[in-house]
Formats: C-alpha cells, sequence, structure tokens
C-alpha cells in the first residue's frame, strides 16, 4: 500500500515535466500583406472667401491634406470641380468662369500651375504625385504627414451681383495607382 | 416601466480614448467637399475722368462753360438699398479777385451745374447751384441697382457767370466727388 503512494506521487510531478517538453516546440507561421496604392483628402468644411477694398475681386484660401501611396510604376492625382453651384440665383456663378485658383506648393508631389477656372462640368487638377512615392516616415517617404497643398481662389466681383450670402459647393477627389 | 442609464465608467472612457481618433482621422476619405461661401454687399466707386476741367467763355461775357465726366460702379441692396453721387467745392476759388463759390463779389454769380448719368442713375434735375457748404446731388439710385461690371458713365456740365467784377488772371477750385450705396 505504501509502494502504491509513492508511485502515484512520481506520476504527478512527472505530468508537468512532459507538458513543459511540449510548449519548446517551434513552428513557422507566414504573415503576406498586400501593400496597395491608395490616396486620401481632408478639406476644411468651409472656406469664405472675402473682398479687400471696393470691387475688388473676394479671395480665400483652402489647405488641401492628403495622405498617398503609389507604386513604383503608379501615379496619384488630386482634381476639383464645381459640384453644386452657387446659391440663391442673382449671385456669382462658378459656370460663368467667374472662380478661379491657383496652387500653392506642395509638400509632396507637383501642383498645377497657373490660373485654373473652376468647372461645374469638367475636373480640373490640383495636384500629381509620381511612381514610388508615399507620405510620411521619412527616407524613401515624405517627412511630412500629412502632405498638403494650398488653393487661392479669387471670385470676380461683378457689381450684377445681387446683394446677399452665396455658397457653392467644391468636391476634391484623389485617385492613386 | 424599464429606464436605461448611462454612467460614466471606465470602459466608457477607454472606448472614447481608443475610438475617438479613429474617428478625426476618418476626415480622410478618397473625396472631400467644401463649401465656398461669400457674402455680396452695397459698394460704390467713382473714377473721375477728366482730371482738370478748364471753363472757358464762348464769346464776350458769355458764361464759362466746361464738362467733367466720370465712370461709376454701383451696387446696391436689393430690399431697401440707395445709391447717391454728389458734389462739393471742397476748395474755393483762388487766388482772390476772381470768381467764388462760397463768398460771390456779386449777388447771383454761381457754379452752377447739369448732371447726365447713365442708368440705372437717375441724374440731377435742372441746373444746380454748387456750394462750398454742403453737398448738392448728381445723381441717385434705387434698390437692386447695378451698373455695368466695367462701370457707368457720366457727365457734369459746369456754368460759371462771367462778372465783369472779376480780376483778369487764372482761378482754380476743388470740387470732391463722392458715391455712397446701401
Amino acid at each position: 500500500m505504501a509502494s502504491k503512494i509513492k508511485v502515484c506521487r512520481i506520476a504527478a510531478l512527472l505530468v508537468p515535466i512532459a507538458s513543459l517538453a511540449q510548449t519548446s516546440a517551434t513552428t513557422t507561421q507566414t504573415l503576406s500583406a498586400q501593400i496597395s496604392p491608395i490616396g486620401k483628402v481632408s478639406i476644411p468644411a468651409t472656406v469664405s472667401l472675402l473682398s479687400g477694398s471696393t470691387f475688388s475681386a473676394y479671395t480665400g484660401t483652402l489647405l488641401v491634406s492628403q495622405r498617398v501611396r503609389t507604386t513604383s510604376s503608379g501615379s496619384a492625382s488630386i482634381t476639383v470641380t464645381g459640384s453644386a453651384e452657387f446659391t440663391p440665383a442673382g449671385g456669382p456663378t462658378i459656370a460663368s468662369g467667374a472662380l478661379s485658383y491657383t496652387c500653392g506648393s506642395a509638400t509632396l508631389g507637383t501642383a498645377c500651375s497657373g490660373a485654373q477656372t473652376m468647372s461645374t462640368s469638367t475636373q480640373t487638377p490640383v495636384l500629381i504625385v509620381g511612381s514610388s512615392a508615399c507620405t510620411g516616415g521619412g527616407g524613401a517617404c515624405s517627412s511630412t504627414d500629412p502632405n498638403t497643398v494650398s488653393l487661392s481662389f479669387t471670385l470676380t466681383n461683378s457689381p450684377a451681383y445681387k446683394t446677399g450670402s452665396f455658397s457653392a459647393h467644391l468636391t476634391l477627389v484623389i485617385s492613386a495607382t | 416601466m424599464t429606464k436605461l442609464k448611462f454612467r460614466s465608467t471606465p470602459h466608457l472612457w477607454f472606448a472614447l480614448a481608443v475610438f475617438l481618433p479613429i474617428r478625426l482621422w476618418a476626415q480622410f476619405a478618397a473625396s472631400g467637399t467644401t463649401t465656398v461661401s461669400v457674402t455680396v454687399g452695397p459698394e460704390a466707386a467713382i473714377q473721375i475722368n477728366t482730371t482738370t476741367t478748364t471753363l472757358t467763355a464762348a464769346s464776350v461775357f458769355s458764361n464759362y462753360t466746361g464738362t467733367t465726366n466720370f465712370s461709376y460702379k454701383v451696387r446696391t441692396s436689393q430690399t431697401s438699398g440707395a445709391a447717391h453721387i454728389q458734389l462739393e467745392v471742397t476748395t474755393d476759388f483762388s487766388p482772390t479777385g476772381g470768381p467764388s463759390v462760397g463768398t460771390p463779389p456779386t449777388a447771383g454769380d454761381a457754379l452752377s451745374y447739369t448732371c447726365s448719368v447713365s442708368s440705372p442713375a437717375t441724374s440731377c434735375s435742372g441746373s444746380q447751384t454748387s456750394s462750398t457748404a454742403s453737398t448738392t446731388s448728381v445723381a441717385t439710385f434705387g434698390a437692386g441697382a447695378s451698373s455695368a461690371v466695367a462701370g457707368n458713365s457720366g457727365s457734369v456740365g459746369w456754368t460759371l457767370t462771367n462778372d465783369p467784377t472779376y480780376q483778369t488772371g487764372a482761378y482754380s477750385a476743388t470740387v470732391t466727388f463722392t458715391i455712397s450705396a446701401t
């Protein structure tokens, strides 16, 4: 009876040891990630245009922030279009070519050159980013995050405009390959 | 009757700390929309195209006459707006001894004018007598008035009494035109 008890105690000690031996086994696991080109843009909800003096044009600036990654053979672009005309009627209109903009220097890519006339029917250029470009982190990527480019708007100040407040919607679209 | 109660717990703060930055970061998207707004107010501007107006007499002791041309831009508010073009002799004729708007040597001597201002203005009516003490009307505009983009034109035709008592010589005065709009 006494020897049976001894056996049982030994068995109880060996079980944990055997369990520890199993955890030391090695295995490999392959982790893979598909890094795709992507672009995202962020802009303020509103931009106000103001006139500095009597019948001088209304002006304002919009800061466009973007994060982008392009492939070794790809590119990215940002375009803008007048997605909704000025309302109410009687004031300025995008369709008449009254709203134009110039691009400031970009922290990544090449900003548009010269004055661009805003359109409600076609997209006009804001920024082009070349291949193998990426936002943030430094090294092969830009050191700034997010990247930015500014748009300076000019709206003609015609005496024919009715007095009042007018607003239009602009949509910026970014695409990357 | 079941009432739902929300309590501030560590779990709630943890959730806010984790998800709030994600929501802010979500401002970045494949496209973005912004509202461009502008407030158009009443405005008015005037440009005198005849820098110096020379008054001349066509015949012996006939009155001196001349014309001052100007351009204006105007926009008045739709409901209760209005605009005015006015002038005032801000510096009387000098040197002394000749004509004077403020203190004419003879009663009845005057620098008077007529107006011709293109629509949408209403030109002053008849002959107006200029003054050194107050402004006088050249044109008025009603509510919802607007000029062309390049501006509209107007003119003032001057008549200065040719009084034999004026000493001979050259005399000049300064007239200030003012336009205002509401």
